[in-house]
């Protein structure tokens, strides 16, 4: 009796120690469970697990345009203070004369430079040098003077001086240009090595007007003029790369330095654009003219070529 | 002799404690709980949506500078105006193509219009790199944990005119499946119009973290 007794004592404490035992293994267990769902450790086993929710996604866009663009950039020899210029910029000739035309589908185009001294109709006033159309009816009738001789519809003009030019450069840092001969031209203050050279302001002005010395005298000016253009867009297309907001610096330059009939908004659109359109899709083609005089002037006849030259291209080959 | 009797208090008393001690640990583990049940509900299964927090307010945090013509105002006069207007912007244009497209209740119809008409057919294309895209139907919920622009306005004379936007946008999306980070990175050119900014042109990726 008394060793059942002891016998179920040993049991009852037996017992008791597992209760304990098992009341604490729950609370424990009640206390883990606790620590385990705090919002802390939920936010740490979300991040562990995190899924996947998409797939990495890249894309780029830049305004699309339906139709071809002609843009006619000019030059004046006016409105240019620094350079001793007076009068006004849309005043002046036209001593720059480049027809930018872009197939904005395509992504190509050509910019046809035409030799300032160009002796062509001129809408009201007879037969002249196109340059002078400018200085005759400004900017709209120098444009209507090249609708009329090329048969194509100009879009937009773009004007700027001497001035323009060079602080245009410079605002940007300068310009990389390909330069394809020696110069040394006094008359124009080009001194340039051939080769790829960094313009400065009052350089790439040089570059754009040297002719005297210039084996192919007006055409080769000409054909430097559509070089630094093409180069611009080199320059911008290179520095928008590297910093998108570029684009606005090169939109303030151009706002303040350029006048032109581009609503702002489609000027946006084309600086967007200009930066998907390489400027080995351009061709820089000189149109094709002949030296002669004129009433005691020296001036440049087109040729045939010339007239199916814009043939062509209103025909949309750019090529 | 083996079972004396002063034992037997003991024996109780252990019951008794260990009882209580059952009840108090039961009870904190309640209280403890008690708050935090939403979440680990969600966290528990593992196989539900699980909104661990509520979602921040979308504020995207915008550094602005401004490109000025001469003889207006200054360039930091500019960026000041211009901001308020910029931030408004892209919180809307965050909120339709993330935060409100969660659910698949986006129609995009409503992000689109931020775009300026010539880019418009190409943002309906890209919508998987400008938004949650196709993504969108699969995410319940979309917390943003950072959104920051810094942009380079470009001021005429009495308003802005145009701008270029760097802008992240890092956000948690629950889906059915789990959570999971998704990142915005892009560079929005804008056109300010009378109806406000509009989007020129892009250059933008969405997704996980590289």
């Amino acid at each position: 009796m008394t060793r059942r007794r002891a016998v179920g004592g040993l049991a009852r404490r037996r017992r008791a120690v597992a209760l304990v035992a098992v009341t604490g293994l729950a609370a424990a267990l009640a206390a883990g469970l606790v620590v385990a769902v705090s919002p802390r450790r939920a936010a740490t086993a979300q991040e562990g697990a995190a899924v996947t929710v998409q797939r990495a996604h890249a894309g780029s866009a830049t305004p699309s345009f339906k139709k071809r663009l002609v843009l006619l950039t000019i030059g004046s020899d006016s409105g240019a203070p620094k350079f001793g210029r007076g009068g006004s910029v849309e005043s002046g000739r036209a001593d720059a004369l480049q027809l930018v035309v872009l197939d904005p589908a395509k992504r190509r185009g050509a910019v046809l430079s035409f030799p300032r001294d160009s002796y062509v109709p001129i809408p009201g006033h007879g037969t002249n040098k196109i340059n002078a159309a400018m200085a005759f009816g400004g900017p709209p009738l120098l444009v209507a003077t090249f609708e009329r001789l090329t048969g194509l519809t100009i879009d937009y003009y773009a004007l700027t001086s001497f001035d323009g030019l060079t602080d245009m450069v410079n605002k940007v840092g300068g310009v990389q240009v390909n330069v394809d001969m020696n110069l040394r031209d006094h008359f124009a203050g080009a001194f340039l090595d051939k080769g790829r050279r960094k313009l400065n302001g009052g350089q790439a002005l040089a570059y754009a007007r040297a002719r005297k010395t210039l084996p192919g005298g007006d055409f080769d000016r000409s054909r430097h003029q559509g070089q630094l253009l093409l180069s611009g867009l080199g320059t911008f297309q290179r520095q928008v790369a590297e910093n998108p907001a570029q684009v606005m610096t090169w939109l303030g330059v151009l706002r303040d330095e350029v006048r032109t009939d581009v609503p702002f908004p489609e000027l946006l659109r084309l600086a967007l654009l200009a930066t998907k359109v390489p400027p080995s899709g351009f061709r820089n083609v000189p149109v094709p003219g002949a030296a002669g005089m004129a009433g005691g002037a020296s001036v440049v006849h087109l040729q045939p070529s010339a007239y199916s030259l814009f043939g062509r291209i209103r025909s949309g080959k750019l090529s | 002799m083996i079972v004396p009797a002063r034992r037997n208090p003991g024996r109780r008393l252990a019951l008794v404690a260990g009882l209580l001690a059952s009840l108090l640990l039961t009870a904190l583990a309640a209280g403890c709980t008690k708050g935090g049940r939403s979440d680990s509900g969600g966290q528990a299964t593992g196989t539900t949506a699980a909104p661990a927090a509520p979602a921040p307010a979308l504020e995207v945090k915008l550094v602005a500078a401004a490109k000025v013509p001469p003889g207006g105002l200054s360039a930091k006069q500019a960026a000041q105006r211009a901001a308020p207007g910029l931030e408004k912007f892209l919180d809307r244009y965050l909120t339709e193509a993330y935060v409100e497209a969660a659910g698949g209740k986006a129609d995009w119809n409503g992000l689109l219009g931020l775009f300026d008409t010539p880019v418009r057919a190409s943002a309906r294309s890209q919508l998987d790199a400008l938004s949650l895209g196709a993504a969108a139907p699969q995410v319940s919920a979309l917390r943003p944990s950072r959104a920051s622009a810094r942009a380079v306005v470009l001021y005429g004379a009495q308003r802005p005119q145009a701008a270029t936007v760097r802008l992240a946008f890092d956000a948690t999306a629950d889906t059915a499946k789990g959570s999971g980070q998704v990142h915005l990175r892009s560079v929005l050119q804008l056109l300010a119009t009378g109806e406000g900014w509009r989007i020129a042109a892009f250059d933008s990726r969405t997704g996980p973290p590289k």
